[in-house]
């Protein structure tokens, strides 16, 4: 393989390729978990593990799966990860885990996972879908960061529940509700956008 | 494609499937019965911490430190828990289940042995907006409620000033309204506390 198929396999989904802003894909799950960073950074941990080894997973198996089965399969695999990645959590930061409620478990029905598998490791090799699914879970983590900083520090003046806004803030109690989510991710976007594709051009 | 024999067609898929399900099984139920002591005891410590909370019996948040306090001090009788103090004065914690906006929650409320007096508020579980309604959890709105007597009124957040208000959550008002009535009710019910005696 290639050296140079790595590094763009690696750094396509954190510009043009963009699993958020370009593909528009896991969105229920930022719209969702963004209002605080620490559940952010647990939950983009969570998905680059799942969206790693799934696809390293099925690339190994694609050969061997039958495609009419193949969706099944790959549902499979994803939910195997996403329960290790919620029982390692119940056991061992059970308070996280506590705070996160429902959200590990949706990381089953997370489009990225299931587009990456379907669009690239049904295709390539173990090894570059593994780059591949590692680097599009940092893609999505990455947006989920700058949107939790953002609506944390103007929801309630804190960081990973630190208070750094002095008491003469007034929490923007919108930030923290889910339109607070649709606001910051629409303006994300548009930035990336701006920043990544050329007016005018359709790549 | 025509040419697939019934093999391929039919029964591969459903070795190939039945293989995949039995690998992903094994390894999803031995990681849960190799952990599952632990999340027992994860369990029981979040119900002990929420007592000692309520009785408001200092601890450092540590399961031993918590665990061994528990032991010492904490008697069940009739699912009220009798919790004797370090000081000697004895506290009685009952768990009380009432509607969220979301969803159950589940409070540990303690009583001074008047029976009236509240000694604490602690949530078990809860399952409110992140940010908002579940901001319930946090220190200063549980801490509220010590050494205060209800029925309770709901006042602005940051505004209670008389023994029977209560500051709600800027935000999260059906929470805070929710939360008031779960407490109200633990308050009535009190005497039930003095006749299981």
């Amino acid at each position: 393989m290639a050296p140079g198929m790595v590094k763009k396999t690696f750094l396509a989904p954190l510009g043009k390729d963009n699993p958020v802003f370009a593909q528009i894909l896991g969105i229920c799950s930022t719209l969702a978990v963004t209002n605080k960073l620490d559940n952010t950074v647990v939950m983009s941990l969570g998905v680059i593990f799942t969206l790693a080894l799934s696809s390293w997973t099925i690339s190994l198996l694609r050969k061997a799966i039958p495609s009419r089965i193949r969706m099944m399969v790959e549902t499979m695999v994803i939910a195997t990860y996403v329960i290790i990645v919620d029982i390692v959590l119940k056991a061992f930061y059970p308070d996280m885990w506590r705070q996160l409620g429902p959200y590990v478990g949706l990381i089953i029905t997370n489009c990225i996972v299931m587009g990456r598998i379907e669009a690239f490791a049904m295709q390539n090799k173990p090894s570059l879908s593994l780059i591949d699914g590692f680097a599009s879970g940092i893609g999505y983590a990455y947006v989920l960061l700058v949107i939790a900083f953002f609506r944390e520090l103007l929801g309630t003046g804190t960081l990973f529940g630190f208070q750094i806004l002095g008491s003469w803030w007034t929490g923007w109690a919108i930030m923290v509700m889910p339109p607070g989510g649709f606001f910051m991710l629409a303006i994300f976007m548009w930035i990336a956008r701006e920043a990544f594709f050329k007016e005018g051009s359709n790549e | 494609m025509k040419t697939q024999s019934f093999y391929t067609r039919r029964i591969h898929p459903i070795v190939v499937m039945a293989l995949v399900s039995i690998a992903c099984i094994l390894v999803t139920a031995t990681l849960h019965l190799t952990t599952l002591e632990r999340v027992q005891t994860n369990e029981q410590f979040f119900v002990w911490r929420s007592v000692l909370d309520a009785a408001g019996v200092d601890h450092d948040g540590q399961p031993a430190s918590v665990a061994a306090l528990f032991e010492d001090g904490v008697s069940v009788q009739q699912d009220i828990y009798h919790v004797e103090r370090p000081d000697g004065s004895l506290r009685y914690v009952r768990q009380i289940i009432g509607p969220g906006l979301w969803g159950p929650i589940t409070v540990m409320v303690g009583f001074e042995d008047d029976l009236t007096t509240l000694s604490g508020v602690s949530i078990v579980s809860q399952n409110e907006t992140p940010g908002l309604g579940a901001r319930i959890e946090e220190a200063w709105f549980t801490g509220q409620f010590i050494g205060r007597q209800g029925p309770f009124r709901m006042v602005e957040e940051g505004t209670s000033e008389a023994d029977d208000e209560m500051d709600a959550i800027t935000g999260a008002t059906r929470t805070s309204e929710a939360f008031r009535d779960i407490i109200n009710r633990a308050v009535a019910e009190s005497d039930s506390i003095a006749r299981g005696q």
